[in-house]
């Protein structure tokens, strides 16, 4: 009951915080200058600079620019991606698949091993594995993404040869059917079990590079509401209980410490967002990250705009969903503004 | 029915306004946070660090007629660590890295003193106005920092770096339009929270006008959570700064850490490894030392958050 | 009675068999500042089908003892510093074995006995229950724990090794997903139901008017007595030979009180179970315990039957707070009548924990701890009561009741 009423009013705020964005991303396109540069060409007279500024409409009071790119963005037309020469809707479409399947698998190793990590240290609060946990919490939340990339490359692709980058090998490539633009799954589903396992071999590396701030920012946190949940009263109950610790740990105190640890999934998402950039630029990724990266270089600002706005709307919605999460796990919640 | 539960003697309540209090809680505090081994190697780790920065220009010779970019020696490129006169060997371009790794401590020491002395200005003053005069100003600068919030940091400055063009200058005005909006938030929190404390109420009484309590009891109570998320900026600023230069947002040859990173990276695959590894080591370094001293400070000043 | 019992009681009075006995038990803390004596040498009997009652002011180590019988004290930073607590179950006492002591066995024998022979009801039952699990899932982990044979007994001829397993709690990830499929989804429905039976009983011995209905619901849609209800429910289950209450009804509305006090009352004589009550209330435990220990400041001032305690109490401490018993007018003024500051307790020396508000303290207080001496039954930490012979001093370096020093 409560809690539908609390969806719906965070539904309805959704909007409101999306259109903010939505302005943000069209001022900084104008920001930077006349977005008309990219269009011209050497020697255009005046009157074929006019007719260019006439068929984009930037001519137009800025609201009414604005107003037209927002109707474009609802239909599905954002405009032409100078440095994938095709219309943005088309190109955006054709990465994702490459960046989610990345972002799951980092996402599935950032929260096993955030929580087993944070688990593990809380549990011996104090001693060697807590301390261990702890630096490498802090290691993650300090560590630049592109060194560590770089480093594991050293490592891993030049001195030891196990991994490479890119993200398949090319016969591998040409054997199966890509459906989905996920090729693990893709492989699953030609039921390709060779293909499989050069997907997962292709991806380690970077699910690894990409999932380590998240792990960290996860194991913190859930190595802290372990902490504060072994100090509460039900937990020398359930000794009194004569329950082993195993049990007291799992059924206990781990079960509350996730509901807090639920909180930050939606900052360590942010964290997986940004970084894909860096990742896809190291691991030559074909994602939606690294098209980001080429049209800042460019200053390709349609394909920036469609970027920032894509992942922003992705965050919000995944943090729309943590917070509802939290309100169901959490029964004592009440739930407010 | 008789409790016995109350001891004969309760402890006397201070008299002491906020600022004897804070006065004598500094002491504690730095007592406390030096007791942490962790934030103590923070701190060392930060002491070293600005002392590169100070010392760059007595350490090596400053390339003419810019120090900040990188000198080239075109005759010696690609040069393993220990070569004479390139201690930790040179670029691709013929850049000494060791020369980098030192100017860059400078650059990064400009860029997160800078950076943060706007975003907590722009912050405090935000959060203030928000916190204090309430009302729709406050809805509606609240809702401005939702939508701030609604894009990842990076992607924020990465895009606004992006539209204005590759420098330096840009990347430090991009950083400071993204990380303003914690401080505003964190100031509106304690003021409205602390609004609510007595001994605010009692100034009123007393008749202090509404500006003087605010610089005398809501600002300086407000501080702490601000410094502790100030040091961990510190780190962040450098952190998001270097990530963006190395996506090629500064201008190239400039002596910072995510440039030579990013100059280094075609040649690993050479075997060529150190010109990118010295420069990342730097910035991670420096990233760990301030969050090490932010943590301690948090885990210090306010317990409850931590982690959080 | 068992040859190991203890001095206490002297001839003249027949005594129920012991359950427990506290023998200088010693509970330390170790914080930066020092080691805090939070129990400083604490010994006290309790036998079989009575109540004791551990009466002292907040922070005296009630409940620090109290967690001792079950090794729950927090530890780092607790420390047994020494002493022992010996316990007879039934089973021992039936059979005439030798007691164990709870302090040292083993980690596997202590989790038989912890919520089977000894349990536990604690302050807060709104923080002592899980919000996370069902009341269903709390209650019947008892059952899961220490009654899995009785469940197992007569659900198959040979039940399969995973519900076996299942029953006494140790299944594992998987082995949990197996129990959810089709060729044992039988046999663990039938567990479950039957743990269900257990579990609506044990609510129902409560009084709990609708133990079905409660048994689906979660911690914070019941009121504090519901809770501590469940609580109770919880930690009779199985019967145990000795139920620790630390402070039950403290948290609760004082209507509620009574009814909780009735209510462990009449289960504690349905059950012959030993009641550990503790409070800082004087008049609840005088309602409620047939014999009375005092404690201050981490050892045992006086222990003794309830009626001696009352009427004729020793302890100069526990005079001051039979003293100012009657006085309706301050409420909660108990130790307004006595002086001065509790003690430090990090590193005390030997000493009278009390001097510092005894007004009858002498030197000899202030150097030499007293020991808690028994007659009859009645014991007393205190110099007035002791012989000057004994102790090898001075008849007028004790101290006595006629000269105030303050
Ligand atoms: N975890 C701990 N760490 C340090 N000291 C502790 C800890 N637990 C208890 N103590 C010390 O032990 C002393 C006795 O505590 P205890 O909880 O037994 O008091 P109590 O008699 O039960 O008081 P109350 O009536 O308030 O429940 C306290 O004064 C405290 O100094
Ligand atoms: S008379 Fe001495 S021994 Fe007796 S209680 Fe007072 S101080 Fe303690
Ligand atoms: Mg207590």
């Amino acid at each position: 009951m409560q809690i539908r009423e609390y969806i719906l009013r965070r539904l309805m705020i959704l909007p409101l915080i999306v259109v903010g964005t939505s302005i943000i991303v069209f001022s900084l396109s104008r920001v930077g200058g006349n977005p008309i540069a990219i269009y011209l060409e050497h020697e255009m007279t005046p009157a074929e600079v006019a007719e260019i500024e006439e068929r984009y409409g930037l001519n137009e009071p800025l609201p009414v620019q604005y107003l037209a790119w927002a109707g474009g963005v609802l239909t599905g037309d954002m405009g032409w991606s100078a440095v994938s020469a095709q219309p943005v809707t088309e190109a955006l479409f054709s990465r994702i698949g490459a960046t989610l399947e990345m972002a799951i698998f980092a996402a599935i190793v950032a929260i096993t091993l955030g929580i087993g990590l944070g688990t593990f240290g809380g549990a011996r609060r104090d001693r060697l594995p807590d301390h261990l946990t702890r630096i490498f919490s802090i290691s993650g939340a300090s560590m630049p993404i592109f060194w560590f990339a770089i480093l594991l490359l050293i490592l891993f692709w030049v001195n030891l040869g196990w991994f490479s980058t890119g993200r398949s090998s090319p016969e591998i490539f040409a054997s199966i059917a890509h459906p989905t633009g996920l090729y693990t799954v893709d492989a699953l589903l030609a039921g390709n079990l060779g293909a499989f396992l050069n997907a997962i071999r292709f991806l380690t590396l970077p699910a690894i590079t990409l999932g380590f701030g998240a792990t960290a920012i996860i194991a913190r946190m859930m190595r802290s509401s372990l902490v504060e949940e072994l100090n509460e009263d039900y937990v020398d109950a359930a000794r009194a209980k004569g329950l082993p610790e195993r049990l007291v740990l799992r059924r206990h105190a781990r079960r509350n410490a996730l509901i807090p640890t639920v909180t930050v999934i939606g900052l360590g998402f942010g964290f997986l967002l940004q970084g894909t950039v860096v990742v896809e630029i190291i691991f030559r990724w074909p994602g939606i990250g690294r098209w980001m990266a080429d049209a800042v270089l460019r200053g390709d600002q349609a394909t920036i705009m469609a970027y920032v706005l894509f992942t922003s709307i992705l965050f919000l919605s995944v943090n729309l969903i943590v917070d509802v999460m939290y309100a169901y796990l959490d029964r004592r919640v009440v739930l407010g503004g | 029915m008789v409790d016995i539960s109350t001891a004969p003697q309760s402890p006397p309540i201070p008299t002491d306004g906020p600022w004897a209090v804070r006065t004598r809680r500094f002491g504690e505090v730095s007592k406390q946070v030096l007791r942490n081994p962790t934030t103590v190697a923070g701190l060392v780790i930060i002491v070293l660090l600005l002392a590169v920065a100070f010392l760059a220009p007595l350490l090596t010779t400053p390339n003419v007629p810019d120090p900040y970019q990188m000198p080239r020696d075109w005759g010696t490129r690609d040069a393993p660590p220990g070569t004479p006169g390139h201690l930790l060997g040179t670029t691709s371009t013929g850049g000494d890295v060791l020369y980098g790794v030192l100017w860059g401590a400078r650059t990064s020491l400009q860029l997160s003193v800078i950076v943060v002395s706007i975003t907590v200005t722009v912050g405090v003053i935000v959060g203030s106005l928000a916190g204090f005069i309430g009302g729709r100003l406050d809805e509606i600068l609240m809702r401005i920092v939702d939508v701030f919030l609604s894009i990842p940091e990076l992607i924020f400055a990465l895009a606004i770096a992006a539209v204005l063009g590759p420098s330096f200058t840009n990347i430090i005005f991009a950083l400071s339009v993204v990380f303003w909006v914690k401080y505003a938030r964190i100031i509106r929190g304690q003021i409205i929270h602390i609004k609510q404390n007595d001994y605010v109420d009692a100034a009123r009484v007393t008749g202090d006008s509404k500006f003087r309590i605010y610089l005398k009891d809501v600002l300086p109570n407000s501080i702490t959570p601000v410094m502790v998320q100030a040091t961990l900026d510190m780190g962040g600023i450098v952190l998001t700064a270097a990530t963006l230069s190395f996506i090629g947002l500064a201008q190239a040859g400039l002596a910072e850490w995510g440039v030579l990173v990013s100059d280094g990276q075609a040649g690993i695959s050479a075997g060529k490894w150190w010109a990118s590894t010295f420069p990342g080591m730097m910035v991670f370094l420096w990233a760990l030392a301030f969050n090490l001293v932010g943590d301690g400070l948090r885990d210090v000043l306010d317990p409850r958050t931590e982690g959080r | 009675m068992t040859a190991a019992a203890p001095a206490a009681g002297g001839t003249d009075v027949i005594r129920s068999p012991l359950v427990a006995s506290v023998e200088g038990l010693k509970v330390h803390f170790g914080t930066k500042g020092g080691r805090i004596h939070a129990v400083d040498g604490v010994s006290f009997d309790i036998r079989d089908g009575e109540t004791l009652g551990l009466v002292g002011e907040t922070g005296c180590g009630k409940s620090v003892t109290a967690r001792s019988f079950l090794r729950l004290v927090q530890s780092p930073p607790g420390i047994y510093a020494g002493g022992r607590i010996r316990f007879w179950s039934s089973l021992a006492r039936r059979t005439g074995a030798d007691p164990v002591d709870l302090l040292s066995i083993s980690q596997d024998d202590l989790l038989d006995i912890r919520g089977n022979r000894i349990a536990m009801i604690f302050q807060d039952p709104g923080k002592a229950l899980n919000p996370a699990l069902s009341i269903r899932e709390q209650v019947a982990e008892v059952f899961y724990q220490h009654r899995s044979d009785d469940l197992l007994y007569g659900l198959a001829d040979d039940p399969p090794l995973i519900i076996r397993r299942a029953a006494g709690q140790r299944a594992r990830g998987l082995e949990r997903l197996l129990l959810k499929l089709p060729p044992l989804r039988g046999h663990a429905a039938k567990l479950r139901s039957r743990v269900d039976v257990h579990v609506a009983e044990a609510l129902a011995e409560t009084q709990i008017a609708n133990p079905r209905k409660i048994m689906d619901s979660y911690p914070h849609e019941l009121s504090g007595g519901m809770k501590q209800r469940v609580m109770i429910a919880q930690a009779l289950a199985c019967n145990p030979d000795l139920l620790i209450a630390d402070e039950p009804t403290t948290a609760l509305d004082v209507t509620i009180q009574a009814k909780i006090l009735e209510l462990i009352r009449q289960l504690q004589h349905r059950h012959q179970t030993s009641v550990l009550y503790i409070s800082h209330d004087l008049s609840l435990i005088r309602q409620t315990s047939d014999r009375v220990a005092v404690m201050y400041a981490g050892r045992i001032a006086e222990v003794g039957d309830s009626d001696a305690i009352f009427s004729d109490p020793l302890h100069p401490y526990t005079r001051g707070l039979l003293a100012a018993v009657p006085s309706a007018s301050h409420k909660r003024g108990g130790l307004a009548a006595i002086e001065g500051n509790v003690p430090e307790l990090v590193d005390p020396p030997p000493s009278c924990h009390f001097h510092t508000r005894c007004p009858f303290a002498v030197e000899l207080c202030r150097s030499l701890d007293p020991e808690l001496e028994m007659v009859n039954g009645h014991g007393v930490a205190c110099f007035a009561h002791a012989s000057a012979e004994h102790l090898g001093v001075m008849p007028e370096e004790l101290p006595s009741f006629a000269k105030r020093t303050r």
